[in-house]
């Protein structure tokens, strides 16, 4: 199981979630109610200012979700920002890969690496931004980052799964943009 | 029909002209996308159908829609003339030839840099004259929205049957859109101050600091435009300027901090400041927690100007502070928005039991559409998995289009059905307007939704798979698709029954 398999699952959790509560609102508010028309307190109060308890009640989850929210996403449970973060790793290996007339041109093809070896890749080109994202045999993406022009683009990561991969170029560079494939460009091994 | 209804009804007539028009190309993408028309459509073709869809969608359909609207409603709530009507009028002939040429500059001059226009691949990789005819375009569309800013703001501002000048405006907006006034009577001590900006209703306040953000974005834009005409133009008289005089990482910062106002100006708070003001109309009782609502739109303001970040994300290069500073804030949005659909949502439990109008069914849907689109860009706009969703299906899938088309086009369709019969006394068939409902609503979620699962898959956006590796995805999101043009169709035949093809001529008569 790949990462975004559980935000698509998270995803669709979320949407189900959210229909189910607009159409359960949408229900409950044009079903004749008994009684008189309410109020809200504050207002029965003529007092306007500031925030009803309810209000409030609501912020300070809105606050939790997006603490919890930040924590979460900035921990080391995702493997993309472990490297970046919490652990410093020395990459084992660094791979140098230029862009440059739609083609990468790859230190050696394939790339060899060992499963859970830390490893850099440093891209670089002159002509406009590329993408440079790595992608298993089934087409779901490993990572990705953006190659700037004139600029180190540099990340580390460590394989988790033995395999082949294929190297696809992710930001749009021209017409010829979708040839940049190289299929079978790094080989993960043992495991 | 008067002069305000015609100018009205002439801007949303030409939007819902252009939303069919990057209704036509989005199908034609998903269906090149999944394997079809690859005989008619070559690359070229279809990156620059890519670039100009974004232009026709925003500023053809919604700028104009909003254009419309607000020239409209701004001075009715206000019960005051519009300050300039003839600038009204050359706002929309100049967005018009801006859309249009910008149009041209893609599917005649094939330029194909596509809207993010990464320095330096506009001067690269196409030919000056496709660049010049673009950034013209892009400038012409810049120039009628500064010009309806400024409307907005001498309309807004000036006090009636006083002369007073562009600084006077220009102080009265900066002092209300960000509370100056408050800020100044604190420091001094001053007891019990109301703020100036407590004299307007909430739908003026929205859509001040609204069009504070979309000013800046003009702006920036702007600027960006000015660069690409003065390399082309300059390689045309035959002296080409180096590329490396604009840094690509400087560039990409600058025109994502412009880009993305639009996004939280014209989408986000333009979006409030229309629920605040049709909301309590359709159920005929005042906004709940009006004080809180307007700390909400300055807290919206505030935040957007410090979220662009957010689409950098994938840049090694970027320093790493901008980017988890760029997440945190990002997420600040998930606070105002739902402190935003809180008042509107608790303002309709308060007037129960409600009947459901056609606009509020829409208002109803596309509060749902910014539940769905904002909760994916909460998770994308996040470093870590930003890494994986970055240029992904995702991203233009179930973030920018929900948003774009459950939830805001939804909403300018609730202020057409809603404000049609006050301008014309007659009211649009509500069971088509169900129809168009249902199938434009559902349309969205199944095309946006089949695009996301498919970036799941690693489906890139701005990139054409010749091999059609995505082809069921793309079909099932070309169904949806087909879908919404089936709404959008009943619409105008709604429209077309009610109005009659009589009152289209009129609108467009001199
Ligand atoms: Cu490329």
């Amino acid at each position: 199981m790949y990462i975004q398999v559980f935000i698509e699952v998270f995803y669709l959790t979320l949407v189900v979630v959210y229909f189910a509560f607009i159409g359960f609102f949408m229900w409950v508010t044009s079903r004749k109610s008994r009684g008189r028309r309410e109020e809200s307190k504050a207002e029965e109060k003529g007092a306007e200012k500031g925030m009803e308890r309810d209000e409030k009640i609501w912020l300070v989850f809105l606050l939790v979700v997006a603490i919890v929210g930040n924590i979460v996403m900035l921990s080391p449970a995702i493997p993309s920002i472990r490297n970046v973060l919490w652990v410093n790793q020395v990459p084992e290996k660094t791979f140098e890969i230029f862009i440059e007339n739609y083609e990468f041109k790859l230190p050696k093809y394939p790339v060899r690496i060992k499963v859970g070896q830390p490893v850099e890749f440093i891209v670089r080109t002159n002509d406009v931004t590329h993408g440079f994202g790595v992608f298993r045999e089934d087409g779901t993406m490993v990572f990705q980052i953006q190659v700037l022009p004139g600029y180190d683009n540099r990340i580390v990561w460590v394989f988790d799964e033995p395999g082949s991969y294929t190297i696809r170029c992710t930001e749009y560079c021209g017409f010829r943009h979708s040839e940049m494939v190289v299929y079978d460009a790094i080989m993960v091994e043992g495991g | 029909m008067g002069p305000r209804e015609k100018l009205a009804l002439r801007f949303v007539l030409t939007a819902v002209f252009w939303l069919g028009v990057a209704g036509i190309e989005g199908l034609l993408m998903r269906a090149i996308l999944a394997g079809m028309l690859s005989n008619i459509y070559g690359v070229e073709h279809f990156y620059g159908m890519m670039t100009v869809h974004p232009f026709v969608g925003i500023y053809g359909w919604a700028y104009m829609a909003v254009l419309g609207a607000f020239y409209y409603l701004v001075p009715k709530v206000l019960n005051k003339e519009l300050y300039s009507e003839r600038a009204a009028y050359m706002s929309y002939w100049t967005l018009l030839l801006g859309v249009l040429i910008t149009w041209v500059s893609g599917y005649v001059f094939k330029f194909a840099s596509l809207y993010t226009l990464y320095w330096p691949l506009p001067i690269v990789r196409f030919p000056p004259t496709s660049v010049l005819v673009f950034s013209i375009g892009m400038l012409l569309i810049f120039i009628s929205v500064l010009l309806f800013f400024f409307n907005m703001f001498a309309t807004i501002f000036l006090p009636q049957g006083e002369e007073r000048g562009a600084g006077y405006i220009f102080k009265k907006l900066v002092t209300l859109s960000f509370n100056l006034d408050e800020i100044k009577a604190r420091i001094k001590g001053v007891k019990d101050y109301i703020p100036g900006v407590y004299s307007y209703p909430v739908f003026i306040v929205g859509v001040f600091r609204g069009c504070v953000d979309t000013t800046l974005n003009a702006l920036t834009m702007t600027g960006l435009a000015s660069i690409l005409a003065v390399f082309s133009l300059s390689s045309l008289l035959g002296f080409k300027l180096p590329t490396s005089l604009v840094d690509p990482l400087v560039y990409k910062n600058v025109f994502w901090w412009g880009l993305d106002l639009v996004a939280d100006g014209n989408v986000l708070i333009y979006t409030a400041a229309t629920w605040y003001f049709l909301v309590p109309m359709l159920v005929g009782r005042k906004l709940y927690g009006e004080s809180v609502v307007r700390t909400v739109i300055l807290a919206d303001l505030v935040v957007s100007l410090f979220v662009w970040n957010h689409h950098m994300l994938a840049d090694t290069p970027q320093p790493l502070a901008l980017q988890i500073q760029g997440q945190v804030v990002t997420w600040g949005e998930l606070i105002t928005m739902g402190l935003t659909i809180f008042a509107v949502l608790k303002t309709i439990w308060l007037a129960r039991p409600v009947k459901y109008s056609t606009p509020l069914k829409f208002i109803l849907l596309s509060i749902l559409g910014y539940m769905i689109g904002g909760s994916a860009g909460i998770l994308q706009a996040s470093y870590a998995l930003n890494r994986y969703l970055h240029n992904t299906q995702w991203v233009i899938g179930v973030h920018a289009h929900v948003l774009l088309l459950a939830g805001l086009t939804l909403t300018l369709f609730a202020v057409i059905y809603a404000l049609a019969p006050i301008i014309t006394s007659k009211e649009l068939d509500s069971r088509l307007a169900d129809i168009h409902l249902v199938l434009f609503f559902s349309g969205a979620i199944i095309m946006s939704s089949a695009m996301g699962l498919a970036g799941i898959e690693g489906m890139l956006r701005r990139t054409l798979y010749p091999n059609g590796e995505y082809a069921e995805y793309m079909y099932t999101a070309l169904a949806g698709g087909l879908l919404m043009a089936a709404g959008y169709l009943t619409f105008i035949v709604n429209f077309l029954k009610t109005y009659g093809i009589s009152t289209v001529i009129t609108v467009f008569k001199k």
